[in-house]
């Protein structure tokens, strides 16, 4: 009772955030050009190929999977993907390729004989999570995927429909294991001749939203939380201010990030290499923080940082 | 002395907050060293090294132990037990405030193994009153305290011994006369780790500070904050507001044997990584590797051992790479490699450097001669320089270049920026 209490709780929460525009493509980039691989690395020199806006599984057997170039931890993907007869593939998320433990995979799999459990089907993730509501999974017709990361949260959806929500911190098999990583497709898995093709492959980064960034800080996992530290490092200036008001906060763990954040910030920006005008905006956000900072603590490291850019 | 010395030294006390008790610090130049030959030494910090400097000192004939000073009364009164426990009979005046003993004119020497911040000023002021001192590692919290030091501590003439205690061991003394001897050739490479880092601590609430413990004076010129227990006693180490983690209370005991028997110099590059902890307000190292250029050397810190035979099974090392041959070693063991043959020494290369009283026993003896102890000022300062510079460079992640004949960095007015740190008011750094 409890659980399914849960459940509807999570889902209203998904609900209130999908109508606040996540069912639109504002915030989403694509992934993927339609046109070649940019963005992305193979595996193996013959595991995916562009066709006519087509990214198509070329080889078979493990290996020939792509990775992005990039890692991501919270975000939301989008794709389209379409599987052969016995097609076998699926998204990777959270991965490293250099170990394989790290990460889980969102299976993409038409009907196989004999008959998958829900912990190996479409939507699963992989071997860790069933599906509590499975999609249908006939093959040579296009379906689109949502996976959502957001922080313990891995919700996936395939046209539309919820299939699977996990509370990673919950899932045993996958403790201890880093919230960030590559985000991959896996290559053909089943026989010769049988493939899987994506379009469409869209991600909103939620770790370059300065909002999302910053209730990271309060995040009672640390891993987690050192990377909404080095999300906010990433963001810079326009996370002086929001990071200065963590200082007086209440909440020691969101305090000690902060201040460990506003360090790298100031220190990232005081780096010769890097062009004066984002010294100044570092500069700028500084001093619009000491004039509205109440501690006196506060006030003296924000002005003791100031030192590493002064002019 | 001269008229134009007195009254720089007036100010110069004047600047340092001294004057406790009201009388004018003035001393000749003349040593209080008793006629009876005797020492008359005092302890400042006196937490498990503070209580090591008691029973060390205190166990020599030569030595009066008179004075015994703590910001925590219950450190204090455990202390004079201790004291009691291993000289009976002692009779020994106990303070919260060290500026008490530095106006004592009736003592000669004082040791000091406070938190790291306290470092510098303590022995400046020492010095100023004509003490000599016995100082924990690391030397100073930061590089412009360690060239202070050595300003005061020339003008004043007193005598500075760095509490590395390993460096008078047999061990140190061997391994340097066999790379001194030239077997192994040049040493074009040295490698130093230190296992283990600093741990987060937790994220403790902030607690009103204990009725024995002065909280403000235990932060001294360090910058305010809230107390909570893991920022004190036994663990301020891991903050960089007081300390610099293990790698710099590790540092000096294992660069030292790199300075004894090589002493790199024409550091021109540093180059730190390694990241904080995660699950702490702990804010140094949990890890940290360095990459440092000297003249004609390289060296290399590393938190894990270097992938060299029987590194593996030692927590702290040095690795010694010459053209011939290499040497590795620790506090108390060594292992010399030419060619395919292993042995743990070379009989035939000769006792060149003579060998070591003892460190404080040292150190007393330079009370009394006035000659520079084995582990002093200059060689200290040289020694520690390296650790708070990779420190810079891992703070703010990027290679680092330094000119060594200006004392600063090149082209990083941040990276200089970090070499100091004004004191919270009223403490100062004092200047020649």
């Amino acid at each position: 009772m409890a659980k399914m209490k849960k459940y509807i709780l999570i889902s209203c929460i998904i609900l209130l955030f999908s109508s606040s525009g996540l069912s639109q493509n504002r915030d989403f980039v694509p992934l993927f050009n339609g046109r070649d691989l940019t963005n992305w690395v193979l595996a193996a020199p013959e595991g995916f190929e562009v066709i006519l806006g087509e990214m198509i599984t070329r080889s078979y057997g493990p290996g020939t999977d792509i990775f992005t170039a990039k890692s991501y931890g919270n975000f939301i993907l989008r794709l389209e993907f379409l599987l052969s007869e016995v097609g076998n593939s699926g998204v990777f998320i959270w991965r490293n390729p250099a170990i394989q433990s790290n990460g889980f995979e969102v299976q993409l799999l038409a009907p196989w004989t004999p008959w998958r459990p829900d912990l190996y089907c479409t939507g699963s993730l992989y071997g860790h999570v069933a599906v509590s509501n499975r999609p249908d999974e006939t093959p040579g017709i296009w379906y689109s995927m949502e996976i959502t990361c957001d922080r313990e949260l891995v919700t996936v959806s395939v046209n539309g429909e919820i299939t699977t929500i996990a509370d990673i911190d919950t899932v045993e098999t996958l403790a201890g294991k880093p919230f960030t990583g590559l985000i991959g497709l896996q290559g053909n898995h089943g026989a010769k001749g049988q493939y899987a093709k994506f379009r469409n492959i869209y991600i909103r980064d939620l770790d370059a939203e300065p909002d999302y960034v910053l209730k990271g800080f309060h995040d009672k996992n640390d891993q987690r939380r050192k990377l909404a530290r080095i999300a906010a490092v990433n963001l810079g200036a326009e996370m002086i201010q929001p990071l200065a008001g963590l200082l007086s906060s209440e909440n020691t763990a969101a305090r000690s990030s902060a201040r460990q954040a506003l360090f790298d910030i100031v220190a990232r920006a005081s780096d010769p290499e890097n062009p004066e005008n984002s010294r100044a905006k570092v500069r700028s956000a500084m001093n619009k923080s000491i004039q509205v900072s109440s501690t006196e603590t506060t006030v003296n490291y924000l002005e003791w940082l100031s030192g590493l850019i002064a002019e | 002395m001269k008229s134009a010395e007195k009254i720089s030294r007036r100010k110069f006390i004047r600047n340092s907050g001294m004057g406790l008790l009201g009388f004018p610090l003035l001393y000749n130049a003349t040593w209080n060293v008793a006629p009876s030959d005797r020492i008359r030494v005092a302890h400042v910090g006196l937490g498990g090294m503070g209580n090591q400097h008691i029973r060390w000192f205190s166990g020599f004939t030569d030595v009066e132990t008179v004075a015994l000073c703590d910001v925590d009364q219950s450190r204090l009164a455990a202390a004079a037990k201790n004291l009691s426990g291993f000289k009976p009979g002692s009779k020994v005046d106990t303070y919260e405030d060290f500026r008490y003993i530095i106006d004592r004119k009736d003592i000669d020497a004082i040791t000091c193994a406070t938190p790291d911040h306290w470092h510098a000023l303590i022995a400046i002021m020492a010095f100023g009153s004509g003490k000599d001192v016995y100082g924990e590692k690391p030397l100073s919290l930061f590089v412009e305290e360690g060239y202070k030091m050595r300003n005061l501590r020339e003008y004043n003439g007193s005598v500075f011994q760095l509490g590395t205690q390993i460096h008078a061991g047999e061990n140190y003394h061997r391994v340097a006369e066999i790379i001194q001897s030239g077997i192994l050739g040049k040493i074009h490479t040295v490698r130093l780790w230190k296992t283990g880092g600093s741990p987060g601590l937790g994220f403790p609430l902030n607690e009103t500070p204990p009725v024995t413990l002065d909280w403000d004076m235990w932060l001294g010129p360090a910058p305010w904050s809230e107390y909570t227990p893991v920022r004190c006693h036994r663990t301020y180490r891991h903050f960089f507001d007081y300390s610099g983690g293990v790698f710099a209370d590790f540092w000096c005991h294992i660069a030292d044997i790199m300075f004894m028997s090589v002493h790199p110099e024409g550091l021109s590059t540093i180059e730190a990584r390694g990241e904080v902890p995660d699950d702490g307000i702990a804010d140094t190292p949990k890890w940290i590797d360095v990459d440092f250029k000297f003249k004609n050397l390289n060296v290399y810190w590393t938190t894990n051992p270097p992938a060299v035979p029987g590194a593996d099974k030692m927590h702290i090392g040095a690795h010694f790479e010459g053209e011939n041959g290499t040497i590795t070693c620790d506090y108390t063991t060594k292992t010399i490699k030419i060619g395919n043959e292993v042995t743990a020494d070379i009989p035939e290369v000769p006792k060149t450097i003579s060998r070591s009283p003892g460190h404080q026993r040292n150190f007393l003896d330079a009370v009394k001669t006035r000659n520079l102890p084995e582990s002093h000022l200059d060689y200290a300062q040289e020694m520690t320089l390296p650790m708070h510079l990779a420190l810079i460079s891992f703070r703010l992640k990027r290679r680092l270049k330094w000119d060594s004949q200006n004392r600063q960095f090149w082209d990083d007015p941040a990276a200089n920026f970090l070499l100091t740190r004004n004191y919270r008011t009223p403490w100062t750094l004092p200047s020649v």
